[in-house]
């Protein structure tokens, strides 16, 4: 099914190299023009963002569809996992007219550049969309240094 | 089975200038049942306020709004979608309830419930003799 391709279910990716997949998305915007692209522009399942603050790495996830409790979110170290599956409601006697909205498990994988303070993850579920905050280890966090006359 | 249920979004619409940025033409999904309709369409970031369902002239259209934007003191460091909004259209036949249309919406999915009204779309003209 050209759905279930649209999931990738083993990704493992680093943050090696954003600039190409930058280049990327912004070709496909381009290309599309004026015109309203469909939203399933990206193989793997589900395309994430990814932001950075002093303390924190911020990852974010369109999961429309999905309830918190079947999201599976794991940490080790400094590599996060999603882990789910958005189910095709089972439709008994009704007939199908169109079916876009992908369906399938997935499993993605990210190696963030520092290990992550696993006791202050949060995550946000909110209108199909996951933001997951995710604290930075103590030690790789900038610290500010107070420079004394002497 | 006849296309009850037309799309009309092949063709370019023109963007929302309330607010910057990309408008997507979201997933859909159309089952059909012995009483109803039932459509679902995937709107990830949208809140239900945003959410607009019209109908108008046989078409029902939905739209609504990016969700929040990223906060200003997020660097970005990888981006695989940008957030937008959402437009889409739906050509609707003969046979519905149009007021009678139901709306939800749950983990940015919206489901319409469209009512069938029971009414036959076609029916088979005596001919008389002259």
């Amino acid at each position: 099914m050209s759905q279930l391709e649209r999931l990738r279910p083993f990704g493992f990716e680093s943050w090696g190299g954003f600039g190409t997949l930058r280049r990327e998305l912004d070709e496909l915007f381009d290309r599309f023009g004026t015109s309203t692209p469909a939203r399933a522009v990206y193989s793997a399942y589900p395309a994430v963002n990814l932001y950075e603050t002093d303390e924190a790495y911020v990852l974010t996830a369109e999961l429309p569809g999905l309830a918190p409790e079947e999201l599976e979110i794991s940490l080790e170290g400094s590599t996060v996992t999603l882990r789910g599956e958005r189910k095709a409601a089972p439709e008994e006697g009704a007939s199908v007219h169109r079916r876009e909205r992908p369906s399938g498990a997935f499993r993605r994988a990210f190696d963030l550049p520092v290990p992550i303070d696993g006791e202050k993850v949060e995550a946000v579920h909110r209108n199909g969309v996951l933001t997951l905050r995710l604290p930075k280890a103590p030690e790789h966090r900038p610290r500010q240094i107070v420079v004394k006359a002497s | 089975m006849t296309r009850v249920l037309h799309d009309s979004m092949r063709k370019p619409v023109p963007e929302e200038g309330t607010r910057p940025g990309p408008v997507y033409r979201p997933d859909a999904d159309i089952l059909e049942r012995a009483d109803e309709y039932l459509i679902r369409v995937d709107l990830p970031g949208a809140d239900e306020k945003s959410v607009q369902v019209r109908f108008e002239k046989d078409v029902l259209s939905i739209q609504a709004s990016a969700g929040a934007p990223p906060e200003p003191s997020w660097t970005p460091r990888h981006a695989e979608y940008q957030p937008g909004g959402y437009v889409r259209e739906f050509r609707l036949a003969d046979g519905i309830d149009v007021d009678a249309i139901r709306a939800s919406l749950q983990h940015g999915v919206l489901e319409l419930h469209l009512p069938k009204t029971g009414r036959r779309r076609s029916r088979s003209i005596q001919v008389a003799a002259a």
